[in-house]
């Protein structure tokens, strides 16, 4: 039933899907809200380091456990709009089994207890995504071995709970199995083998790398670049070669890394039969600028530079930078502003600047909301879901 | 007649530009006549091997760039009588570098393999479209960019400017200066026409940038980053103004039709396909 409603809703018209990565609460708000708008499906898209389960000491987003904000969603969706999404499940996607240097099947059990919680949360689609591996660097076959694994193993506990669930495959990451055309047509061959031979429903979505790539603060990839990037596939080349195997197929497409493409290139999405993108970190971003702002323009430059300080300290900016990057500490405090939102010293620092801009007859919380709900928007415009589209 | 004529565009590096010449006739000489456009070079900055000098004032002033100087070139082969001599054309800026063996033969032989192949296009060991190259050295594009393209002679008839042969119009559309798209255009006429575009692997091309990084000054152009906005911003309102597209996606698809009603009219190049 999810996949065929989301396949009559495609074909009613011709718009892509937005995945609205849940930054944060106000993230989450607007996205639920703005679903509710537009009456419109929308996927929120939590990767394993933004929300997981108890066990592995839920996430950074609203120190959240899978439950917790399964709870939260589902008790705000009053219409049943949002649709809620693992992105990027799967073995060592979670930091613990990274630092706790576990062993394949070690974290394939970890994988399978967070899914397990992802189910039993109340979780629509699964994102099945082995292609982190620590200690080696698997082939094709091998990732391949670990989806069915974790496919079969996510279906039947979603079967024996009565409960629909449907799947995303593949991975834009350059160890991934869909990169290449070559790639992409023999996971979807073996995908629907297996599928067939194990009487499962065939995956909703492959990612697909369509030449969107973020760091720092833009989209560095082919996709929105008129010239060449090199060792890249202009995506004039790439893209419609993909989105013919995915028809070929009868796959939804799925783009990741959509984040600060040009508003030329998102109004393309829909035209070129994108059927899905996501979008994460420019959502953060944007409420974390949104903050600075706010607090500069009312005098409290103070608290301002509080939490740019908190987030710079933070140094989980490092992994956007590009290698020669022009980044001031204030980017680089931007760019990370969204992982310290759920620090107790981030959150005195929000605590104090509400109650001196409620002076200002500011609800900062408000002000933030819909800044995030300004940039969620774009992209529905885009995307021909908002309704003014 | 089995000859090639390769046009080698120069702005102000002569050395460059001879060392291209030298290379084209050291590996390539016995099939290839080789002809230096001066892009409104300065008079103490010409190539050893010149053969026309745009020296009027606005291409001293602004170069010529790659269709104004591809279309001088071969509209001057065209005046002098020397047009139907060749059987294709090697159309290349200076800064290409060439691999240390035979280019143009290769090329040949490709066009004699695939009649009616138009515009062939050496690869580049930095472009991504080598990996859809790897058990197939040809494959037919509907998206090639590049600054050499080997183009066939009765592809050229078909779509030249013959009314006006002059540097503006003879190839590609040089009211377009800096090319975004023009490309593109030509690409789309090839395959309406039953022309086709490929790249190849069975020989390799590089354009050395650091020219254009390094050298801006001595060329006479804009800095490497300004070029490029200008490069973008003009061909954007070109492709508005020619053909009402407001996007370099639209192109992209205009040309793609073309390509994909080709291969409905041969079948037979079907696994040359992308």
């Amino acid at each position: 039933m999810i996949h065929r409603r989301l396949e009559v809703f495609l074909e009613k018209r011709r718009r892509t899907l937005i995945g609205v990565g849940p930054m944060s609460l106000n993230c989450v708000d607007a996205a639920i809200e703005l679903a509710s708008e537009h009456d419109i499906p929308m996927l929120l898209i939590a990767s394993r380091r933004q929300i997981d389960s108890d066990e592995f000491g839920g996430g950074y987003v609203n120190n959240w456990t899978t439950a917790q904000f399964a709870q939260y969603v589902i008790d705000r969706d009053k219409k049943g709009k949002v649709l809620l999404a693992r992105d990027h499940g799967g073995p060592w996607q979670n930091t613990q089994e990274i630092k706790n240097n576990l062993s394949l099947r070690r974290a394939m059990e970890s994988a399978k207890v967070s899914y397990q919680a992802d189910l039993e949360a109340g979780f629509q689609i699964l994102h099945i995504d082995p292609s982190v591996d620590i200690h080696s660097h698997p082939d094709v076959d091998e990732i391949l071995d670990r989806v069915f694994e974790l496919y079969e193993y996510c279906w039947s506990e979603a079967s024996k709970r009565g409960q629909e669930v449907i799947f995303e495959i593949g991975t834009e990451e350059q160890n991934g199995s869909t990169n290449t055309q070559e790639e992409l047509v023999y996971t979807l061959n073996a995908m629907q083998r297996f599928c067939k031979q194990n009487r499962l429903p065939p995956p909703s979505f492959v990612v697909i790398q369509t030449g969107t790539r973020v760091m720092e603060m833009r989209n560095v990839g082919s996709f929105d670049s008129p010239i060449r990037v090199a060792d890249e596939l202009p995506a004039e080349i790439q893209l419609p070669r993909m989105m013919e195997i995915c028809r070929r197929y009868r796959v939804f497409m799925k783009e990741h890394n959509t984040d600060y493409l040009s508003d030329e290139s998102l109004q393309w999405h829909p035209r070129f039969g994108i059927h899905a993108a996501n979008v994460a970190p420019e959502f953060g971003v944007a409420e974390s600028q949104a903050l600075v702002g706010v607090l500069r323009e009312h005098g409290l430059g103070g608290l301002a530079d509080g939490f740019l300080q908190l987030a710079l300290d933070s140094r989980k900016w490092e992994k956007w930078m590009l290698p020669e990057t022009k980044a001031t500490d204030e980017d680089r405090a931007i760019i990370a502003g969204h992982y310290v939102f759920g620090l107790d010293r981030c959150r005195e620092i929000k605590e104090e600047a509400a109650l001196r801009l409620r002076t200002h007859n500011i609800d900062l919380e408000q002000h933030l909301k819909e800044r995030v709900k300004r940039s969620i928007l774009r992209y529905l415009c885009h995307f021909r879901l908002a309704r003014t589209a | 007649m089995n000859k090639v004529a390769a046009i080698v565009l120069n702005r102000n590096l002569p050395e460059v530009t001879d060392r291209l010449c030298a290379h084209l006739k050291t590996h390539d000489g016995d099939v290839t006549d080789v002809f230096v456009v001066e892009a409104g070079s300065d008079d103490d900055r010409l190539s050893q091997h010149t053969t026309w000098h745009a020296d009027w004032p606005e291409a001293r002033a602004h170069g010529l760039r790659y269709s104004r100087g591809m279309n001088f070139g071969l509209s001057q082969l065209w005046r002098d009588g020397r047009f139907q001599d060749y059987r294709a054309f090697f159309l290349l800026t200076n800064d290409t570098e060439l691999s240390d063996q035979p280019t143009v033969r290769p090329l040949l032989k490709v066009f004699e393999d695939h009649l009616r192949m138009g515009i062939l296009s050496p690869c580049s060991k930095r472009w991504g479209e080598r990996l859809l190259l790897q058990t197939e050295s040809i494959k037919y594009f509907w998206f090639i960019h590049n600054n050499a393209y080997l183009i066939r002679r009765e592809f050229v008839e078909a779509i030249m400017d013959v009314e006006e042969p002059g540097f503006m119009h003879f190839l590609f559309d040089g009211t377009n200066f800096r090319g975004f798209g023009n490309e593109s255009e030509v690409i789309a006429k090839a395959y309406v026409n039953d022309w086709a575009a490929a790249i190849t692997t069975s020989v390799w091309a590089e354009e050395n940038e650091a020219y254009l990084l390094d050298r801006a000054e001595l060329i006479k152009t804009e800095g490497y980053q300004k070029n490029l906005k200008l490069y973008v911003e003009e061909g954007r309102r070109w492709m508005r103004r020619k053909y009402g597209f407001n996007s370099r996606w639209a192109i992209q698809q205009y040309v793609k039709a073309f390509y994909d009603h080709f291969f409905e009219l041969h079948p037979e190049y079907s696994r040359f396909r992308i």
